[in-house]
């Protein structure tokens, strides 16, 4: 992630010429000359693992530098011209001979770790046997009693500890947590974490990057126990996937190893991060490393179940999709084809999602096609098509590493998007400004340069005051605003007419706050580089959702940092693909690759695709369907992979609309809360069962591989989506997910063109990505901005209809926690529920102590739609007054309480705001 | 948040446990009663036959080497075979010209008033009044070397320091005098702390810092207090402040109390130290000059260092190299132990041969003809007579491979025990081995292992034994692959004992 260098010096190597920077240190010189494997080192990992400085601690990365009188180490000796080094020699050979036997003898642990493998866990041992050192007689003998197995996931052996401190530097430079330190001096030195060393009494994430980095296993973990000693399982193998939890879209090598109950399935053994990955660059978060276990659980649906009035009928999937059909034909038959609608997954495949629509748009006939993108950044979507002519992130992952100012806005990465969350806080460490606009003090908040802790909801009086300092003082890039922008006149005018003070009244933050946050953008306005622009669904998720990202936007245009890199608008995506499922059209307005459903000629061309044209008129979005379902408008609803009786806001609202329906089929890995109304369950793959390719939030399609068969009779979606069209008479003939991706090539060319599982490996393509020889796009606008020129928005504030009363005192906020994931389907089926067993209500200690509400005890929430009964945490990280809840957990009803209210133009529910009263239970 | 624990406290406590295992005399502990078991303690101690007190904590050393042995209470009260509060060393000098100790052989100049009368702060009166780069040249031109023990030219760290781009630069004074036998910091931090403060000032308006730290070790209460007092004199008296001496330039200096670690006499070991982490070497580069405390070009000089420096601005460059040699101008103040017939401070000019510093001096042993000398402390050497008959300047010490260190000198009796003196030597580095490089830090604690097998097996009857091989061998590969001078350098003075052991010798 580091900035290429040009080599400039040559040096000899081993009597190889080898050119270098100046200043480069030899080690990494070494290493990329191919060198490395003569050169060990034990304290300095492979790059990515570490920060730029060296630890210098190992000593066996030792060369013979011509006119030195001792060796010197390589990994912190810097090149200079017409340096002779030797990397090897007998004197070299036994000196490293000499500290490995060193160690050897201080370490009892040092045979606990086999050398077979070939993974970072075995680099000491290996040396040892690579320099004929033996491993002291009854050291694999001693019991492990030391080793600690109170958290989850994580171990340690502290008698195999080597104190290297790779563990130190991978918890500091990767994920940035500090959970590590040494104590004692000499030989006494000792890694030391939580008190007792203890993961649990640590600020520890469980991402693993410890393990990782660790080259002797002293620090392993659950899914490492098994091999640790034993050394790999016959027959285990390596898949590389997606991660199928948020939208960062890491990728995963699983590896697969023949179940040990003898059965001989495969089934997941480990999973970690690809080393080479551009989006993780090895790096993983507690859920896409641990939380797999779901998989296995023995509640899986495994064949498909009618509902009959005695309860659950096991079908034949032939059976089930034949009675599927005819109740969908014949709903459509007596009501036509609006009384149908679907919900695709953003769980699933672009491929799934792609047949789904298709199918409902030209087999059905109707246009009734929305996913959860609705509930999240619909919003974001269509400010940004609007302002710019493309809905999904100007910039890509890696302009976090290349900005200078980082704002962060609605969003909380290092929970929400761990992985992002991780390389910012580097970012940040590496001298990038952070500028945090969050009601609560998140981890980033506290990080960062300036927190802005606005009222929930107030976004858009914020923004604006913060265009107006920069138009104010004359900060502006004027140059960009006049080449690639229209409306500025407007926007000048409108904002004028926008007093300080109102939006410092509004918006709870001192005038003087405002005008230092606008200062900050617009002194890193134009050539000082631009601002990278993070955004959540803090901004989305609100009836002023659409308004917040164009007043957002408007900073971004009026900064210069649409279209530049290191800068523009990174909206982090929720699922997994989630960004991939707008891609391929599940909205009820635009069919694949954006392309809008009224236009004629959009329906012609895909119309010669698709052997049929979809219907006209725009269809309906999520909330509009459950409305029409409670009014007996809409009649069969198709949900692939989605819980919306949990996750939706009014849950009430949610469960009169399942009720009301004469037919749901839900796609479903579990008995969710969503499937006790569904007359049809068909058992899901899971996403390391299935095949495909995922859209992540930077625009990224990546190949989806089945690491493991799925278990019993569930099958993959896209092949669900296939048999069902074949059983309503369409004929379909797609062997593969290839040749359905070869199909949305043709289907939006100006998106996926050039997009084909040929080019698919390795870090896949960002679309668009219009031709076979296009290498994709990481920064959308570069060149010009799509629609021509950006628009600047004139929007005022208005404030949401949720507000507290004398009754409804508090302001709730809605959202994730680190370690459960979304409804929890997944995480709480996992060993995570022992890192966070509830859902909780974070609460500022005044107010919990001015309710009586200790730490732990139960509050009762009321809203004006819903209760719910949660354990209160007492936290700082809310103000007074403000709340945050998560909904992870179904008894919660966290969405018991939100509300009615939307944003009218995206139709995106407002979770972030809710007005409540809270009491003790 | 990743999880329930709170990140600031987590982090504070998580420090404060790293550096309570650290430091032998943590800030804020009550200080134990201390007997100071440095080599030339040690040595006093064994030939009155007194064993260590009871109740105290050994530590090395309290720098009064040339009145051993020594202990300090639990209230800091210092005594020495000369009796409770001790007794100013002899001062003497060879040749015309005192540098280091023109004011402690007059004794006590801690008093500003006194310090003033004799001269102090008029070198930098009169640099005050010229560019700073004036006072560069002349320390470049000198070619004062460091007296710490690396002996690298002080002009040029400086230089370096002046021309790293900074918003913010730091000086340092060392005082972190840990080397057993050496105690002319001491005497300068006690006795003239204004000129120790007058060349850090000089070399802050040098190189346009305008904070300063004297860092004193836990060893040295007096020091400290003595400093304190110093400062405070010369910011009331607007030598230091806002505007020294009513020119332009700003200085603050305030004293930072180390806490009991030897390593921290290694620049950047002191550096973390001064920044409240364990003090544990740095990787080099990038070199203080360049990036040091909190990251900013940071000049650090030994006390003895700082001290020459007043005298080299007055006078001038040429009347400094008029002293000593060619390659080492100026002269040293070299410290003898109590197992000299004449103990005390000598000071004499670079080129001085050895045996006359030992012979003539010094008088040789207390009781008769000596078995050898340690020279420039732990990482220095031990030298048998036939060794002497070398001048002492920093181009014939390299010529044989000697070490001058700190210049301190302990004379070891006729009828030393070689291998008892081994696990002295090697307990001492086990003892202060910081734990940054695993040479170094495991090496130490089994070269003591080792040493007391030796000891155990009958000393000579060592010879040949492996647990003699094993020593040999292990001290080639600490002293080739250690990250410091320290795991460097110990291994050259255990190598001898080992051999004078084996008898190889």
């Amino acid at each position: 992630m580091s900035p290429t260098r040009t080599p400039t010096i040559s040096l000899q190597l081993d009597g190889q010429a080898v050119t270098a920077e100046p200043g480069e240190f030899l080690l990494d010189v070494a290493r990329r000359a191919g060198l490395g494997g003569a050169l060990p080192a034990l304290c300095r990992g492979e790059a990515g693992t570490h920060g730029p400085e060296p630890e210098g601690g190992c000593r066996l990365c030792l060369v013979e530098v011509a006119g030195r009188d001792r060796p010197v180490a390589a990994c912190h000796t810097p090149v200079t011209a017409g340096l002779v080094v030797r990397t090897d020699s007998p004197r070299l050979k036994s000196l490293r001979r000499g500290v490995l036997e060193l160690m050897a003898d201080e370490t009892p642990g040092a045979g606990r770790e086999t050398a077979r493998g070939g993974g970072t866990a075995g680099q000491f041992r290996r040396l040892l046997e690579a320099h004929g050192v033996a491993v002291r007689a009854g050291a694999e003998a001693r019991p492990e009693s030391a080793v600690s197995r109170a958290h989850p996931y994580l171990r340690f052996d502290g008698e195999a500890c080597i104190t290297c401190r790779r563990c130190l530097q991978a918890c500091a430079d990767v994920q940035g947590q500090f959970v590590f330190e040494v104590a004692g001096r000499g030989a006494g030195t000792r890694l030391i974490f939580g008190a007792g060393e203890s993961f649990l009494a640590s600020p520890c994430v469980s991402c693993g990057a410890c393990v990782e980095a660790c080259p002797t296993g002293a620090l392993f973990d659950r899914d490492r126990e098994p091999t640790r000693e034993a050394g790999p399982v016959p027959g285990a193998r390596v898949v590389q996937t997606v991660c199928a939890y948020c939208g960062v879209g890491c990728r995963l090598d699983v590896t697969v190893a023949p179940a040990p109950d003898g059965s001989g399935v495969p089934t997941v053994q480990a999973i970690t991060g690809t080393r080479e990955a551009s989006v993780n660059g090895g790096h993983l978060c507690a859920k896409g490393r641990y939380a797999h276990g779901y998989l296995q659980s023995g509640d899986r649906l495994t064949t498909p179940l009618l509902r009959t009035p005695t309860g659950w009928q096991p079908l034949s999937w032939d059976e089930a999709l034949a009675w599927a059909a005819r109740r969908l034909r014949e709903i459509r038959d007596a009501r036509g084809p609006d009384a149908l609608g679907v919900l695709t997954s953003s769980r699933s495949t672009n491929e799934a999602a792609y047949l789904l629509q298709k199918l409902f748009r030209t087999v059905i006939g109707t246009n009734n096609v929305d996913c959860c993108a609705r509930v999240c950044h619909s919003s974001t979507a269509a400010a940004l098509q609007l302002m710019t002519g493309t809905g999904a992130a100007s910039a890509s992952y890696a302009d976090i590493e290349a900005a200078r100012l980082i704002v962060v806005a609605g969003a909380n990465p290092t929970e929400a998007h761990p992985v992002v969350g991780a390389r910012i806080r580097q970012a940040v460490r590496r001298g990038a400004a952070l500028l945090v606009v969050d009601p609560r003090r998140t981890e980033l908040a506290a990080l960062a340069h300036q927190h802005l802790a606005l009222l929930p909801g107030t976004n858009v009086a914020l923004f604006n005051a913060l265009g107006r300092v920069i138009l104010e003082e004359g900060l502006a890039d004027e140059a960009y605003l006049a080449e690639r922008t229209e409306g500025l006149e407007g926007l000048q005018g409108f904002l004028g007419d926008q007093p300080l003070e109102t939006a410092a009244a509004v918006t709870g933050i001192p005038v003087e706050s405002i005008r230092e946050a606008g200062r900050r953008l617009g002194q890193a306005a134009g050539s000082a580089g631009g601002v990278l622009f993070v955004t959540g669904l803090g901004l989305s998720e609100l009836t002023q959702g659409t308004a917040s990202v164009m007043t957002l936007a408007n900073l971004a245009l009026l900064t210069g940092s649409i279209g530049r890199p290191g800068a523009g608008v990174l909206a982090l995506r929720g699922q997994n693909n989630v960004q991939g499922n707008a891609d391929m059209g599940a909205m009820p307005d635009q069919v694949t690759g954006y392309q809008a459903v009224a236009d004629p000629a959009v329906r012609a061309r895909v119309a010669a695709v698709w052997g049929r044209e979809p219907p006209a008129r725009p269809g309906l979005t999520v909330p509009e369907m459950l409305a029409a379902a409670r009014s007996g408008h809409l009649k069969a609803l198709w949900i692939q992979g989605e819980d919306i009786a949990q996750s939706d806001p009014n849950e009430a609202g949610v469960r009169a609309a399942l009720e009301s329906l004469e037919l749901l089929v839900v796609q479903e890995l579990f008995h969710s809360e969503t499937a006790r109304y569904a007359h049809l369950l068909l058992p899901a793959a899971g996403a390391l069962e299935q095949e495909g390719t995922f859209t992540n939030a930077e625009r990224r399609l990546q190949r989806v591989r089945a690491a493991v068969p799925a278990p019993g009779e569930a099958r993959a979606d896209w092949t669900v989506a296939r048999d069902l069209a074949n059983q309503l008479g369409a004929g379909w003939d797609y062997p593969d997910p290839a040749a359905v991706m070869a199909e949305i090539a043709r289907a939006a060319p100006a998106l996926f063109g050039g997009v084909d599982y040929g080019r698919l490996d390795g870090d896949g393509l960002q679309w668009p990505c219009p031709r076979p020889d296009h290498p994709g796009t990481p920064i959308v606008h570069q060149d010009r901005i799509v629609r021509g020129r950006a628009r600047l928005m004139s929007v005022p504030y208005e404030p949401t209809p949720e507000t507290t009363t004398g009754d409804l005192p508090f302001l709730l906020i809605t959202g994730r926690v680190l370690h459960h994931y979304n409804v929890g389907t997944m995480t709480r089926r996992t060993p995570h529920r022992e890192l966070e067993p509830a859902d909780f209500l974070e609460m500022h200690p005044a107010d919990a102590g001015r309710l009586g509400l200790g730490d732990g005890m139960e509050a009762r929430l009321r809203s004006r739609y819903g209760e719910a009964r949660v354990p209160v945490r007492h936290s700082t990280r809310v103000s007074p007054g403000i709340l945050f809840l998560s909904f992870h957990f179904p008894d919660s009803h966290t969405n018991a309480l939100t509300s009615t209210h939307g944003d009218p133009r995206s139709k995106c529910p407002e979770y972030k705001v809710t007005a409540v009263a809270v009491t003790a239970s | 948040m990743g999880s329930s624990v709170d990140q600031e406290t987590y982090q504070q406590q998580l420090r404060a446990r790293s550096l309570a295992g650290y430091y032998t005399e943590p800030a804020g502990e009550p200080p134990a009663p201390r007997t100071c078991a440095g080599l030339a303690c040690h040595l006093a101690r064994r030939r009155s036959g007194a064993g260590p007190e009871p109740g105290h904590r050994e530590v090395h050393c309290l720098g009064w080497c040339d009145q051993g042995p020594t202990t300090l209470s639990a209230a800091n009260a210092i005594a020495t075979s000369a009796g409770p509060g001790g007794t100013p060393p002899a001062i003497r000098l060879v040749g015309d010209t005192a540098i280091v100790t023109a004011r402690l052989a007059a004794g006590d100049h801690s008093a500003l008033d006194r310090a003033r009368r004799a001269g102090v702060y008029g070198a930098l009166a009169r640099a005050l009044k010229a560019p700073p780069t004036a006072v560069l040249d002349a320390l470049e031109a000198s070619g004062e070397q460091g007296r710490g023990g690396a002996g690298f030219p002080t002009g040029r760290k400086w230089r370096l320091a002046a021309a790293t781009p900074a918003s913010r630069r730091f000086v340092v004074a060392n005082g972190d005098e840990g080397d057993p036998g050496s105690f002319i910091d001491r005497l300068l931090l006690e006795q003239d702390p204004h000129a120790v403060i007058e060349g850090l000032a000089l070399c802050a308006y040098a190189i346009g810092a305008s904070e300063g730290l004297v860092f004193i070790r836990a060893e040295y209460p007096r020091a400290r207090v003595v400093m304190e007092a110093a400062l405070g004199e010369a910011r009331a008296a607007g030598l230091l402040g806002p505007a020294v001496l009513g020119t332009g330039f700003r200085l603050e200096i305030r004293v930072v109390a180390g806490q009991g670690s030897y390593v921290c006499g290694e620049e950047t070991a002191l550096l973390n130290a001064i920044e409240g982490r364990r003090g544990e070497v740095r990787v080099r580069p990038p070199f203080p000059a360049e990036a040091g405390l909190w990251g900013c070009p940071t000049v650090v000089n030994n006390i003895e260092t700082l001290v020459n420096v007043p005298w080299i601005v007055a006078r001038g460059p040429a009347a400094f190299r008029a002293l000593g040699t060619t390659g080492s101008p100026g002269t040293k103040a070299f410290c003898l132990s109590a197992g000299f017939r004449h103990p005390g401070v000598v000071e004499a000019p670079y080129g001085i041969p050895l045996a006359t510093l030992i012979r003539e001096l010094g008088g040789g042993g207390t009781d008769g003809e000596l078995a050898g000398v340690s020279l420039g402390g732990p990482m220095g050497s031990i030298l048998l007579p036939h060794e002497w008959d070398v001048a002492v300047d920093y181009p014939s010490l390299a010529a044989r491979g000697i070490r001058l260190g700190h210049g301190g000198l302990v004379a070891l009796p006729a009828g030393t025990h070689w291998a008892e003196l081994l696990v002295h030597w090697a307990s001492f580095m086990a003892r202060e081995s910081c734990g940054k490089c695993a040479p170094c830090r495991l090496g130490s604690a089994r070269a003591e292992r080792l040493a007391r097998q030796l000891l155990a097996a009958g000393g000579v009857a060592g010879h040949g034994t492996d647990a003699g091989h094993q020593l040999r061998e292990l001290l080639d590969v600490v002293a080739s692959t250690s990250l410091c001078g320290f795991g460097q350098g110990i291994p050259g003075p255990l190598e001898t004992l080992r051999a004078l052991v084996a008898g190889e010798r």
